[in-house]
């Protein structure tokens, strides 16, 4: 990217950051975020997801999707907190957080779309990380949710040139980053990077999002950009991309991420990769019934009084 | 498995499965390679009733009937008779559309641009436990529609195998009725049957020319040996029911009789864990593939 290219989109980014559906607490959380677990506090936690009423509510209503395995209703935060321990609760807030930020805005491209892939992509990154006893499966959850914020901020930032990104991108069944690539002159994880670095997110997260589709630049000790790049790439094969099917052929055991991976996480070598990828498949649906919690209100928890 | 990829809740029922049923599974999977995620496990667990219900299996739950799995004296039998019940109704033409999509968009133009390299403007293909007919004639259709395009100006050639004498007479009669054609498009309907008795349809002879159905056992090695030179190997729900000894020499047979860059194409839920390392798991729009290795992984030896 020409420099003079990259200070326009730096511009556009930063008038992002006053749109007034920046949530509030997002900077306190991905503070709380970079603590030691043992110094996370509860009531700090409870206090931050009470802040704001619609981010509680719907809070709870994700607490009670199938995707977080519960099996009946939770009435109160305190009570959803405790049950699905404080890091789930993080991973909920940050989903809510960004929903909130996202929805302000005019959108290039279906929204649900994103979120799909964003969430669906966050839960295979942590079920991935916990098959081949990656240690860090929170933070693989966290890194998978965010890899795409920069459609996000190509969306927001560049509405009706986006469109025309998405719509060729579509036509020709290829990756969204090849389109954006040829059309704007820049990627999504150009642009997320620099939406990252303006948040303040873990440096390892912004490297997620600024590499995941040229892996083979990422810095040897970070093997998050390598998981979420395969991450990524099962949930496109499998119906939880873009929106568009891509075609073409995906060799993960060929693909440079896979070794960088390895290094890792020796058990990816004998991992059973043909049922991941079937179990992936039973899992999508929760995805999507995450998706609809996050964005249809009435859904059946949403009568459930939110209570502190 | 982590608990939230692992409920315990049937699909559209919302009925709690049993957990044994996890560990029939796992059996099944075990010694016959083919797997049913948690999103498909009532169709597992359906089999399994109609056995017991059938009066087929001495089994009145899932506790019994896994320790008729497991006990040596019935093992075999009732493997082989719950596999029967596992695939019914799976033969038809047109079974996967994303099988069919995967082939038009991605398979075919990578083979065909990688084939022309070498000069070759010919594709041959092997149905392997063709049944009676459905899966060649399938591609058969598929390919001659190509030919209007993709394929323009190549060739191709369909090898139809199976080791039952009755599938191999009825595969080339070619008379299917509304069960087996559910899944056919108009279209092809149109273009490539002719009317028989009652709603049947006969397939065109123009089709039947381009496929050679003979009875073969997977087993006979010196048969084996000779179907070589194949650019796409088709074998669904047929390994399932060999030991894994054979399923090992079976694929590696299959691997031999592949071009680089070839290949092999399973049953939806069927997988190659731990019989083949050679092949390697393709991704594509909702399907998976086996390739085997091109000329490029062959130099440089690199994966």
């Amino acid at each position: 990217m020409s420099p003079g290219l990259r200070d326009g989109l730096r511009k556009r980014v930063e008038k992002l950051r006053t749109l007034p559906s920046s949530p509030a607490v997002l900077k306190p959380l991905l503070e709380l975020l970079r603590l030691d677990p043992e110094h996370l506090d509860l009531k700090k936690v409870v206090e931050l997801v009470s802040y704001d009423k619609t981010i509680a509510a719907q809070c709870m209503r994700i607490a009670n999707s199938p995707l977080y395995g519960r099996a009946r209703a939770t009435e109160s935060i305190q009570a959803a907190i405790v049950a699905l321990g404080i890091q789930r609760v993080e991973d909920i807030l940050l989903t809510c957080c960004l929903h909130k930020f996202s929805s302000g805005g005019k959108w290039a491209t279906d929204p649900e779309v994103y979120w799909r892939h964003s969430l669906g992509c966050a839960a295979v990154c942590r079920e991935l990380a916990e098959r081949i006893d990656f240690r860090d499966t929170e933070k693989a959850y966290l890194a998978g949710l965010l890899h795409d914020l920069g459609i996000l901020v190509n969306s927001l930032a560049y509405t009706e040139e986006y469109k025309g990104v998405i719509a060729r991108a579509r036509e020709r069944g290829v990756p969204l980053a090849e389109q954006e690539m040829s059309d704007l002159g820049f990627t999504h994880a150009e642009s997320g990077s620099i939406l990252g670095a303006t948040w303040q997110l873990p440096q390892a997260v912004i490297e997620v999002i600024a590499l995941h589709h040229d892996v083979e630049r990422a810095p040897a000790g970070n093997p998050l950009v390598a998981l979420v790049h395969i991450g990524d790439l099962l949930c496109r094969c499998r119906g939880l991309g873009y929106g568009y099917e891509e075609w073409r052929s995906v060799e993960l055991v060929s693909d440079p991420a896979w070794e960088q991976l390895k290094k890792f996480a020796p058990r990816l070598e004998s991992m059973d990769l043909a049922r991941f990828t079937m179990d992936l498949d039973a899992f999508f649906p929760k995805v999507q019934q995450l998706v609809d919690a996050v964005f249809s209100p009435k859904t059946e928890h949403s009568t459930v009084e939110v209570s502190y | 498995m982590n608990a939230t990829l692992a409920p315990t809740v049937v699909k559209e029922r919302e009925e709690a499965v049993d957990p044994v049923y996890l560990r029939v599974r796992d059996l099944v999977y075990q010694t016959c390679g083919i797997y049913h995620s948690d999103e498909k496990l009532y169709l597992l667990v359906a089999a399994c009733k109609r056995r017991m219900t059938g009066g087929g299996a001495k089994a009145t739950n899932a506790r019994e009937y896994l320790d008729l799995l497991r006990n040596l004296a019935y093992r075999d039998a009732e493997t082989r008779a719950l596999l029967n019940e596992i695939t019914i109704g799976e033969t038809c033409l047109f079974r996967s559309m994303p099988q069919v999509n995967a082939l038009k968009n991605v398979i075919l133009p990578e083979l065909t641009a990688e084939r022309a390299k070498i000069g070759l403007k010919k594709l041959k293909l092997w149905s392997a436990g063709c049944s009676t007919g459905e899966e060649p004639y399938t591609w058969a259709m598929f390919l001659l529609e190509q030919q209007a395009t993709l394929l323009r100006g190549w060739t191709f050639e369909i090898q139809a195998t199976d080791l039952n004498d009755r599938s191999v007479e009825t595969a080339k009669a070619g008379v299917y009725g509304d069960y087996a054609l559910r899944n056919t498009p108009e279209e092809y309907k149109r273009k490539y049957f002719t009317a028989e008795e009652g709603t049947k349809l006969k397939v065109k002879d123009e089709v039947k020319a381009r496929i050679t159905f003979q009875r073969l056992n997977l087993n006979d090695n010196s048969r084996m040996v000779f179907m070589k030179g194949m650019d796409l190997i088709f074998c669904c729900n047929v390994l399932i029911y060999f030991d894994m000894v054979s399923k090992k020499r079976v694929v590696q047979h299959f691997y031999s009789n592949l071009m680089p860059s070839g290949c092999f194409l399973l049953g939806r839920a069927e997988s190659l864990y731990q019989v083949n390392d050679q092949f390697r798991l393709v991704h594509l729009p909702g399907t998976t593939v086996y390739r085997k290795p091109g000329p490029e992984a062959a130099k440089t030896g690199k994966p």
